[in-house]
């Protein structure tokens, strides 16, 4: 950290809170608020004479309020910048301080709040974890047993620069534990609490045991555990050293702790499961390696920096497997545990990777992104023709790439869209398109494919990721399926607009498939729920015009399921050869008035030969758009 | 699209009844294990978990001859403590049901009832946490009777019928009532200050029975009954008759009641008779009711000092 200060084009900005971003990769725009620490930076010189005359103690929060610090304090001792601050929430005016500080002259009281605006290139997000709070599990008696601490507060006890000068005591009677307990998953692995497990705490346990074994091998140290989880390099043999040292593992999770109230040590209750048999053991001092659950105001930043969470509040990452330090929003990444509970080896591989993705980003003049991108047609959008946008297409975008400013159309950001074409489908004046995509281009193929006895023809719409992967893959593994399939490849389910679908119908097609990516594989984040809920509503309105079930089926195809494509696609022809052509013909005939009631957009759609003048003219408005820009 | 359920195997046939759904989600944590207070003191073998992985192995003999199927009494304490949210009891009344169906019977010896004593007034249906009671006609001699029935399968024996039948018809070998006053001294000299009435599964820990145990004959006297439920307001009354100065129930905490609600039947009861003793207001006695908590280890010995001291303050006082 001294280090990084100390390199001149590193900015620390400590005690600032990021208020706003806006813009986009390599554009933001980021108002930043310096709190006041009623001490001027330039000034201050780190000695430390004005908390040492202040008269206040409040509790230390660094050190987990097991020390105290005073009104005028710095957070910890390696702070980086040493500049202190003056809490005036404790503070009583009593201006010791100032007469402590002398000619420096570094204590300013009127100091307030800065907000300034900065330009910056791309964002790393590193804002780490926070802890579950043991006192709501009252079986621990965390809060209740004096005895009884978290692993984080061992730690502040077991550290020399800590508040016992790393002298691990009892907090009832400041006596040495001899034996020790360490409880793992309290919180995590529960469904009360945290579902999911913190993935570092086994070490974490193990570590600090091996740590206390080291420092006084007399000491009994027992590990109560559900699975020891070591996962990576060496960590299996670190679990085997420190077995091999003396340290008891037990596997069991404790329903109770108990304390015996005159000498204040603690029975831990469990289930030795190796045994079968209920054990009672009696403990001096018991640590709780509680839950990582997500920092307090995870949510808020997440809203401030436009980034979505995952289930269970983490920051969500751009692929899990893939591009796991990359946000959805490019230009913004992750680094460490605010992405989701790691361990400090995982950490830091993914902050390098944050780091070197943003330096990408600073050294390029140009950034290059997809040309498959949606486009407003500004003179159609509500806002021009009603006087007031639907915002559809920004409730569609998973990016945020869609601004409504006002009463003025809607706007894309293109270097934030990722083309999904979510917003192209659900835009009901059919005011946005997309380029490679375009609604003609689509048409026109659907057309071709339908010209020549539609009745026969399944009609698939495929989404570029995964179904389109399925049916490639249903071809390579040469898996039989029906001739009459005729593929269609949009870039997401979230594309699939219905009027594509009542346009199949309308032209008489046979069947129509509507299929995408499984709902938590989406390329898109959201795209695929957008296209579910399209389909749904197609399904029921289909229903009502009771056509044959079968002939509108939806269905969620991974790249890997070449077989369930294939299976699907037999399904849906068999479904066809049930019935009779005059059957089938008749049921065209039933529907094709109730379709072309509902094709709105249809007549502002141009045909074939005028398609391409549509796009090529779009194409050139942009890049118009662009030079002037 | 609706996925039929295929029952193949035990566990599915568990699975398919009501309550016995979440079977599969348990990771043997052992935290019922040890919640459960009944393989410390009654039974080594009986083990929540292995009922469940033995259900989940389709074992299914071996579930239905397990003591875990047959002696859980729903006490729920394990529900609440489940990290992975299963309502193990109902998991195990479910192996439970499919045992009695299979023809299994319970080996627990369950209450009796004496059918010349039985007047089929129902107190007992009423008061039975697990329905084991019922009500049923015998043809005697031309003559219907109406009596009281108990199905072994359902009875845990917590004796709380026992403690509230009005004419002494349900015994429970034990605990009947000349077992229990046989237990309270009636000699003269022989009377101790304080007779406590101690429930079997109020007091977790060995070391609180020991404490228990080491006052002197002269001041506690301790009658252990299987649950608070089965309190008979007579065996008060007759303690303190006999020259008892406090009689001190001791119970599980609200909502931990090994036999679901035996402890708030005993409040009921205490209630009233505290209502009655206040009337009466007969000097230098006392009844206390105490609901000890899991997690209060010792709090039974301030309890005890505490009435005593209040016995000795209220007689010097006089």
């Amino acid at each position: 950290m001294v280090d990084a200060a100390r390199q001149p084009r590193i900015d620390v900005r400590a005690y600032t809170e990021v208020e706003k971003v806006e813009g986009f990769v390599g554009n933001f725009k980021v108002t930043l608020r310096e709190k006041a620490k009623h001490v001027l930076a330039d000034r201050c010189n780190g000695c430390g004479d004005c908390a040492k005359v202040c008269p206040i103690e409040v509790p230390n929060h660094y050190e987990l309020n097991l020390a105290p610090r005073k009104a005028a304090y710095v957070p910890m001792s390696q702070s980086v910048p040493l500049i202190y601050s003056i809490d005036l929430d404790a503070c009583i005016h009593c201006y010791k301080c100032v007469e402590a500080c002398g000619p420096l002259e570094a204590i300013d009281f009127s100091q307030e709040d800065k907000v300034v605006e900065e330009d910056i290139g791309a964002i790393v997000v590193a804002t780490g974890f926070s802890h579950f709070d043991p006192t709501v599990m009252e079986e621990y008696g965390y809060g209740r047993f004096p005895n009884v601490i978290t692993s984080m507060e061992m730690e502040r006890l077991n550290n020399s620069a800590g508040p016992t000068m790393g002298n691990l005591i009892r907090p009832s009677d400041r006596k040495n534990p001899q034996r020790i307990a360490f409880i793992n998953c309290v919180g995590s692995r529960d469904k009360r609490y945290i579902q999911a497990c913190s993935n570092f705490c086994c070490m974490y346990s193990i570590k600090n045991a091996v740590l206390l074994k080291q420092m006084d091998p007399s000491v009994d140290i027992t590990i109560y555990y559900m699975d020891i989880r070591t996962p990576s390099k060496g960590y299996e043999e670190f679990y085997d050293r420190a077995r091999e040292m003396g340290i008891h593992f037990i596997q069991g999770r404790p329903s109770l702790i108990t304390e015996d109230e005159e000498t204040h040590n603690l029975f831990i209750h469990s289930e030795d499961i190796t045994l079968g048999r209920v054990i009672e053991n009696e403990y001096d001092m018991i640590m709780l390696n509680q839950a990582a659950i997500p920092q307090p105001d995870q949510n808020h930043m997440s809203s401030v920096l436009n980034v979505a969470q995952s289930p269970g509040g983490w920051f969500m990452e751009y692929h899990p497997k893939l591009r796991p330090m990359d946000s959805p929003t490019d230009g913004i990444f992750f680094a460490g545990a605010c992405q989701g509970p790691k361990d400090i080896p995982s950490s830091v591989a993914q902050g390098s990777a944050a780091a070197s993705r943003a330096s990408r980003i600073l050294l390029s003049e140009k950034w290059e992104i997809e040309p498959i991108v949606a486009v407003v047609w500004p003179e159609r959008c509500t806002a021009t023709t009603k006087g007031r946008a639907c915002g559809l297409c920004v409730k569609a975008c998973p990016y945020g790439a869609v601004v409504i400013e006002g009463d003025k159309p809607a706007e894309i950001i293109t270097a934030k869209c990722h083309g999904c074409g979510g917003c192209v489908a659900e835009c009901p004046d059919d005011a946005i398109t997309q380029l490679h995509y375009t609604d003609a281009q689509i048409l026109a193929q659907m057309r071709a494919v339908l010209a020549d006895k539609p009745e026969e023809k399944i009609l698939a719409f495929r989404c570029h990721w995964c179904s389109y992967g399925g049916a490639d893959l249903a071809g390579t593994s040469h898996f039989e399926y029906t001739a009459n399939e005729r593929g269609l490849r949009v870039m997401c389910s979230a594309r699939m607009d219905s009027d594509f679908i009542y346009e199949a119908y309308r032209l008489g097609a046979g069947a129509v498939l509507y299929s995408g990516c499984h709902p938590q594989d989406c390329h898109y984040i959201t795209g695929q729920i957008i296209g579910a809920k399209r389909a749904d509503r197609l399904k029921k309105i289909f229903d009502r015009m009771e056509m044959t079930e079968g002939r509108f089926r939806v269905e969620w195809i991974s790249a890997a399921e070449g077989d369930k494509y294939a299976r699907v696609l037999n399904e849906m022809q068999g479904v066809l050869d049930n019935m009779s052509p005059e059957q089938l013909q008749d049921e065209i005939s039933r529907l094709k008035p109730d379709m072309e009631k509902r094709l709105r957009r249809l007549p502002g759609v141009p045909d074939v030969p005028e398609a391409m003048v549509y796009s090529d003219a779009l194409v050139k408005a942009i890049l118009q758009a662009k030079e002037t820009a | 699209m609706s996925h039929p359920i295929m029952i193949r195997t035990f566990a599915d046939e568990v699975k398919g009844i009501p309550g016995g759904e979440h079977l599969e989600l348990c990771y043997s944590c052992g935290t019922c294990v040890s919640k459960c207070m009944i393989q410390q003191k009654v039974e080594p073998d009986y083990n929540p978990r292995r009922l469940l992985r033995l259900a989940m192995m389709d074992m299914k003999e071996e579930a239905f001859e397990s003591p875990t199927t047959w002696m859980c009494s729903e006490c729920d304490l394990c529900y609440q403590a489940c990290p992975q949210e299963i309502h193990i009891s109902q998991v195990i009344a479910a192996v439970k049901q499919l045992a009695v169906d299979a023809g299994y019977t319970s080996p627990l010896t369950p209450v009796s009832v004496d059918e010349d004593l039985c007047s089929g007034c129902g107190i007992c249906v009423m008061v039975c946490p697990y329905e084991a009671p019922s009500l049923f006609d015998k043809d005697l001699n031309g003559e219907l009777d109406r009596l009281s029935q108990v199905d072994a399968n359902k009875c845990m024996r917590c004796g709380t019928c026992v403690g509230a039948c009005p004419l002494g018809a349900i015994a429970r070998e034990g605990i009947s009532n000349t077992d229990i006053q046989l237990q309270i001294p009636s000699e003269a000299m022989s009377i101790p200050d304080i007779i406590t009435f101690v429930c079997d599964w109020s007091l977790r820990e060995d070391a609180d029975i020991q404490i228990l145990e080491r006052y002197p004959a002269h001041q506690v006297n301790v009658v252990h009954i299987p649950c608070t439920g089965r309190i008979d307001p007579q065996h008060a009354l007759m303690a303190l008759d006999s020259g008892v100065k406090g009689v001190l129930v001791c119970g599980c905490k609200p909502g931990e009641c090994h036999f679901k609600r035996g402890n708030h039947v005993a409040s009921c009861k205490l209630g009233l008779l505290d209502t009655m003793l206040k009337q009466i207001q007969p000097p230098h006695k006392e009844i206390r009711f105490v609901q000890i908590g899991t997690q209060e280890r010792g709090r039974i010995r301030h309890e005890i000092d505490g009435m005593l001291t209040a016995l000795t303050d209220n007689k010097e006082a006089k």
